[in-house]
Parts: C-alpha cells; sequence; structure tokens
C-alpha cells in the first residue's frame, strides 16, 4: 500500500523505520507518521468497534476531526491515530467500546 | 494574556496569506492552526492551479504553499501549530488548547480563516472501514503516501472528486467508476476529460444504495436516480472495491465566528449560514473579519486574495498603513480577485446550468454527462482547428478562469485575452513550432500537439503524462480515444521530461492518421 515512486512527488523520503504491534503482533513503520498511516500500509484497516453495535470503525476523515480512527495507545484509550505520530515501541491495540460520539 | 495587532485563526492559504499581508505592513501577527503542520488544504493539492500568473496560476498546491509559508515567515509571523482555537469572544479574545494546556489571547483584530469540512452522505454500509472522505484519500496519498485503497469508488463530480480521482490514479489505485446524483458533472470539463481518457467510466444521475462488508468494504452497489431522487428499481450496478470516497461538497467551519456573536445569513435558500461581510470580510462586528473557504466555499486561489484584502484591511483599521495605500493595495488585489469570479462556475452562477459559453458555443453536453467531449464537436470550438503541419489542439470549452497557455506559447498561436474566462483561441498564422511549452503550461491537461499526417499514413499525438512509468522510446502500447475506449495501437516515438515543465512529461506517439485526432492517452500493453 506503500507509495515509492509517485509522478509528482517523486520518491519518498528516507525515514527511520520502528517497529510496533498490534493487538499483539510486530509491524514495522516509519517514525513520525500518522499511526494510521502505518496501519493502512500494514493491511490493517480496523481501528475500533463501537460500544452499542460493536461495528468496526477505520478510517474517515484523517485529519483528526471524526474520531473514528481511535485506538488503545500505550495502554491509553482515544488517541486518534490518525494525526498521532508513530514511535519505536508503541503498542496499538483494536478499541472496543468508549471512544467519542458515535455516527450510527 | 498576550496580545498581538492581529490574530489570524487557520494557516491554510487565506490565513497565511492576510498574516504575511499584515505583517508586511508592520502588524504584530499570530497564526494559530490545529494542525501538525501549516498550508491548510495546500499543501495536499498536487495539481497546477488555474488562474492567471497574478493568482500563481500553472504552479502546484503544494509549491505555492511553500512560498506563502516562507513569505509568513520572513515578514516575522508567529505561527502556532498544535493549537485548536476553541473559543473566540466578541471582544476578540481566543480560547486555544495547545496540547494539554488552554491559554488566552487577546487581538486587536482577528481574522477567521478556518477553511471548511467536508460534508457526508448516509448510506447503508456508511460506517464500514473503506468509506472514507476524499480529503481523507488525499491526506493518504499525497501527505503519509499510503495508497487509501486499491479499488476505489468515488462520489462526487466537483472538482474535489474529479482532482482527487486523478489523484487516485497518480497514486496506483484503480478508480472503477466515478459517481454523481447529479445529471451533470459538477466540476471543470477539463478535469473531468482527463480522468474519462484514462478508462474510468462516469455514472451521472446516480448515487450509492449500500456498502458491502462485514468488517470492511468489499463491494459497492450504485443504482440511477428519477427526478426525485429515487434508486430506480433494475438499475443498479456493483463493483468490487475496497474503497470507497466520499466528495459530495464542503460547509464551511464557522463555528467560531458563530460563538462570537457574528451575523450570520443563507445567501440561498438551504445553502447553509454564512457570515454577512462588508468588500474586504469585515463581519457585523468591527475589526474581526472572515476571510477563504470560511466565508464561503471558493478557491485557494481566492482565498489567497480574499486573506490579503483583510489583511491590509486590518492593518489600515489600526493606522499601519495610510489609507491612500490601503485604498491602492485593495485596487490590485479586488480587480484580481474579480477575475476569478467570472465564467460558468463563478460562485454567482452556481446551480445555474449553463448552455451556452459567453462567446456563444454550446456548452458539450457530452461533457456534462459523460465527462468527455465527443469526436464530432471538438472542431466546433476555437482552440481546435485541423490544419496541416503541427499544431496545438486546444480541447478547453468552458468559460473558466484561465490563462497559462496564453503566457506560454513562444509564438503568441494561442489567445485567452484580457478576460480570463474567455476560451483560449488558436491562431494557425502564428506558425507553431511545436515546442510543446503549451501542453505543460496547462493546468487543465487540455492541450494536445497533432501532425495529423506525418507520413506513411501516420499522425503524430503528443500528450501530457502524468502518470508511471512513462513509456519508452519504440515502445508500442494502446491508444485511447476521449472516452478511455482502445482505438488502435500507438508507438512511443518520444518521451520528453523537462525540469520547467514541473512533471509534467510530454510523450509523443504515432497513430494511424485517421485516428489523429481521437487518440488522447496511451496506455501500456496491446491494444485490446
Ligand atoms: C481536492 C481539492 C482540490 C482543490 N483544487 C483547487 C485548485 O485547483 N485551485 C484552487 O484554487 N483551489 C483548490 N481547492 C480549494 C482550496 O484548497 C480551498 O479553497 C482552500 O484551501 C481554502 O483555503 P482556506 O485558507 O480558506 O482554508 P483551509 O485551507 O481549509 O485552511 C483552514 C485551516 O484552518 C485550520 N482550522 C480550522 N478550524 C480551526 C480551529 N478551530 N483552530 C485552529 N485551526 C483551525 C485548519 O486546520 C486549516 O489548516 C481544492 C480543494 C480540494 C479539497
Ligand atoms: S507547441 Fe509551442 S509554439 Fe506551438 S502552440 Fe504550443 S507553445 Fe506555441
Ligand atoms: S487550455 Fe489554457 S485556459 Fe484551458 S485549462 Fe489549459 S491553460 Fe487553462
Ligand atoms: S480518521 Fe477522523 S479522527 Fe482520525
Amino acid at each position: 500500500m506503500r507509495i515509492t515512486e509517485h509522478p509528482i512527488l517523486g520518491a519518498s523520503e528516507e525515514r527511520r523505520t520502528v517497529t510496533f504491534t498490534h493487538d499483539g503482533a510486530a509491524y514495522t513503520g516509519f517514525e513520525g507518521e500518522p499511526i494510521a498511516a502505518a496501519l493502512k500500509a500494514a493491511g490493517i484497516v480496523i481501528h475500533r468497534y463501537t460500544k452499542k453495535y460493536h461495528s468496526p470503525r477505520g478510517v474517515f476523515c484523517a485529519i483528526g476531526r471524526c474520531t473514528d480512527c481511535v485506538m488503545v495507545v500505550n495502554g491509553q484509550p482515544n488517541v486518534r491515530t490518525c494525526v498521532t505520530p508513530l514511535a519505536e515501541g508503541m503498542t496499538v491495540d483494536t478499541q472496543h467500546g468508549a471512544g467519542g460520539e458515535d455516527r450510527q | 494574556m498576550t496580545r498581538y495587532d492581529l490574530i489570524v485563526v487557520g494557516a491554510g492559504p487565506s490565513g497565511l496569506s492576510a498574516a504575511a499581508e499584515a505583517a508586511a505592513n508592520g502588524l504584530k501577527v499570530a497564526v494559530f492552526d490545529e494542525n501538525a503542520r501549516p498550508g491548510g488544504q495546500l499543501f495536499k493539492q498536487i495539481h497546477k492551479f488555474f488562474g492567471s500568473k497574478e493568482h500563481k496560476a500553472k504552479l502546484r498546491g503544494y509549491d505555492i504553499g511553500t512560498e506563502l509559508l516562507k513569505e509568513a515567515q520572513e515578514q516575522g509571523v508567529e505561527v502556532y501549530l498544535n493549537a485548536v482555537v476553541a473559543g473566540l469572544y466578541a471582544d476578540k479574545e481566543i480560547v486555544v488548547r495547545l496540547g494539554e494546556k488552554v491559554a488566552h489571547f487577546k487581538g486587536d483584530t482577528v481574522i477567521i480563516a478556518t477553511g471548511a469540512s467536508e460534508n457526508m452522505l448516509t448510506f447503508e454500509g456508511w460506517t464500514l472501514p473503506g468509506v472514507m472522505g476524499a480529503g481523507a484519500a488525499q491526506t493518504m496519498m499525497n501527505i503519509n503516501r499510503v495508497k487509501p485503497g486499491e479499488r476505489v469508488l468515488m462520489l462526487g463530480s466537483g472538482n474535489v472528486g474529479l482532482v482527487v480521482g486523478f489523484q487516485l490514479l497518480q497514486a496506483g489505485c484503480e478508480l472503477v467508476a466515478l459517481v454523481d446524483a447529479a445529471p451533470r458533472v459538477g466540476g471543470y470539463g477539463v478535469h473531468a476529460a482527463k480522468v474519462a481518457r484514462t478508462g474510468v467510466p462516469f455514472y451521472l444521475s446516480h448515487t450509492i444504495v449500500k456498502a458491502e462488508g462485514t468488517d470492511r468494504v468489499t463491494g459497492v452497489t450504485i443504482g440511477e436516480v428519477d427526478s426525485k431522487w429515487q434508486v430506480i428499481p433494475g438499475s443498479e450496478k456493483r463493483f468490487d472495491v475496497d474503497t470507497i470516497c466520499i466528495a459530495v461538497g464542503l460547509s464551511s467551519s464557522t463555528q467560531l465566528l458563530k460563538m462570537a456573536g457574528c451575523e450570520l445569513a443563507e445567501r440561498a435558500a438551504g445553502a447553509g449560514y454564512l457570515p454577512v461581510c462588508s468588500d474586504v470580510g469585515e463581519t457585523s462586528i468591527s475589526g474581526l473579519y472572515a476571510a477563504g473557504d470560511v466565508s464561503g466555499i471558493e478557491e485557494a486561489s481566492s482565498a489567497m486574495l480574499e486573506g490579503r484584502i483583510a489583511g491590509i484591511s486590518a492593518a489600515g483599521k489600526l493606522g499601519f498603513a495610510a489609507q491612500e495605500a490601503v485604498t491602492a493595495r485593495l485596487a490590485t488585489l479586488t480587480t484580481a480577485l474579480e477575475a476569478l469570479h467570472e465564467g460558468m462556475f463563478a460562485p454567482k452562477n452556481r446551480g445555474k446550468s449553463v448552455d451556452k459559453t459567453e462567446e456563444g458555443y454550446d456548452v458539450s453536453t457530452n461533457l456534462l454527462k459523460k465527462g468527455y467531449l465527443a469526436d464530432e464537436e471538438i472542431t466546433k470550438y476555437p482552440g481546435v482547428k485541423s490544419v496541416s503541419g503541427i499544431h496545438p489542439v486546444i480541447e478547453c470549452t468552458q468559460n473558466i478562469p484561465c490563462n497559462p497557455c496564453q503566457d506560454s506559447c513562444p509564438k503568441k498561436c494561442i489567445t485567452v485575452g484580457g478576460n480570463i474566462v474567455t476560451l483560449p483561441v488558436f491562431d494557425e498564422k502564428a506558425g507553431c513550432i511545436g515546442c510543446g511549452q503549451c501542453i505543460a503550461a496547462c493546468s487543465g491537461q487540455a492541450i494536445f500537439l497533432v501532425n495529423e499526417d506525418i507520413g506513411d499514413g501516420l499522425a503524430a499525438v503528443t500528450i501530457p503524462s502524468e502518470f508511471l512509468p512513462l513509456p519508452e522510446k519504440g515502445e508500442r502500447g494502446a491508444a485511447l480515444d476521449r472516452a478511455g475506449n482502445v482505438i488502435g495501437t500507438a508507438e512511443v516515438t518520444d518521451v520528453k521530461s523537462v525540469k520547467s515543465f514541473d512533471h509534467t512529461n510530454l510523450v509523443t506517439f504515432t497513430v494511424p492518421k485517421e485516428l489523429g485526432m481521437r487518440a488522447r492517452f496511451w496506455r501500456k500493453g496491446a491494444a485490446i
């Protein structure tokens, strides 16, 4: 899913690779990129399940507005992964329930 | 509490322009933005902008953003990032969330340039992972450099849907369809045409019936709507997709203005409440201005001018700039802004269906209904003349504010004239030398170079190309027509990539003579 060569933006710049875990499994991503980008690159699109109907949510606005993408990061729930930078050793887990107001 | 002469909320094109303009006149200025990076929508825009030189036409959005940011910094503007402005009071005090902290700032003048947010549309399955705003897709691919999906359906044929659709193709995604419930393409014809010629089908008068999938999007069903917007039974079509992008318009982010108690009004029924502003963007509260998309959805080019207009006005109001200087500057800026407010897509024409250009040419219904011009209508327009020798074919047929083609031609073959929405006219007597400058300069990728007869029963066609991988000289591929249908085999004879063309490559191929005025895209692989 990574765009390594782009006709306008060129080759992507060298970034430091970091490791993180998602629901216990290890993955790599680039330091400082939004957590959601690293997940997307790894093919992970479900970020959380809503409280009432347990329906899945993923990235929706990508600019920190909708709260669909919140996850449990380093044990802390409700972290907006589309605007939170990835760091070495992060634990990123699917969130069940809680979160902001849900779009039904 | 820290005090500034001017506080600007929003570091998009309008906010940065306002700040730079005011700071250049000696004001102490701070800009606040909730994002980690400044620029608003600009850094996501990787296409060449319309307008004329004074509007920075022909430059790509991110380059305009870089220029603006540099200007603001050089003028000493302070930019606070990750700074959410949560409150605005009528006495021009703002409440800012900076991380965990909450801080208060006071401005003698305040400019609100908070832009807009994407509208959403609900349908069965709309909350599934894989359904996202077109802006989200744009952020992912152009900022984060990750594909939003592999197979995408775009809902919305306004400029945002068309531009993001094209950018999805550039990122290497497959665009299975472009869908709009309206019966006509909403955005510029040139934007639609560059998507259509790659083979993406347009479904006008169609809407999404449902998104399929249990844990994520795996498919989508669309259906045709009748005049009452109801889906016609039996008209459903299904596509395998993993992503659905929604581009159904934007709404101005007026929350702060509302909070401060500015007067808001609906400019047209159902158009949403917008701030009531003077000619210079001043709201009903003296010294409080609104600029850019927050005062009505337009373009970055107009947002920048509105920002500058508000910025110089604030400088005048506080006595930093002399009244004559303010008046003179305002005259220049207003003239530039008015130039953008002409043409069939002008704010005043919104919702109207325009059937004739200002010159009296028919607006192509094919272009409006299918996204491309029909072969037989193309020579009706003043930019297209079927003459011998190499010549440009300018497939720009709607009154849009744009003229880089005119400035680019060293031989003066192309004229737009004083009113920049006029259709470009090709003068066959000016003696085109086939340099290709016009192709690279055209923001709409609407200019081609054709030599309809180079001998051996062949024609040569040069097209703009912004896709990877570029073909190689001698490579044979498929020639596609404006509708994206394969019409024959095309052999590449030249590929020109020049720095000054700014990532628009010129690909020349030969096709059988009778296809010279029809072939408009080259695709790798056999002509099947
Ligand atoms: C796909 C697409 C293609 C486009 N193509 C073109 C084009 O070719 N030519 C053209 O001229 N225009 C184009 N535009 C339009 C252009 O991008 C917008 O009109 C322009 O960005 C509006 O500028 P702005 O400064 O008003 O708002 P924005 O660019 O939206 O900036 C607003 C800023 O305010 C910040 N903000 C909002 N609320 C707060 C708050 N409470 N606290 C702190 N910060 C806040 C936001 O984070 C944002 O950074 C396009 C837009 C899109 C989406
Ligand atoms: S190819 Fe060169 S000379 Fe010919 S119209 Fe274009 S810019 Fe002018
Ligand atoms: S042909 Fe000229 S006016 Fe039309 S889009 Fe291209 S540069 Fe703009
Ligand atoms: S996707 Fe909307 S907040 Fe992250």
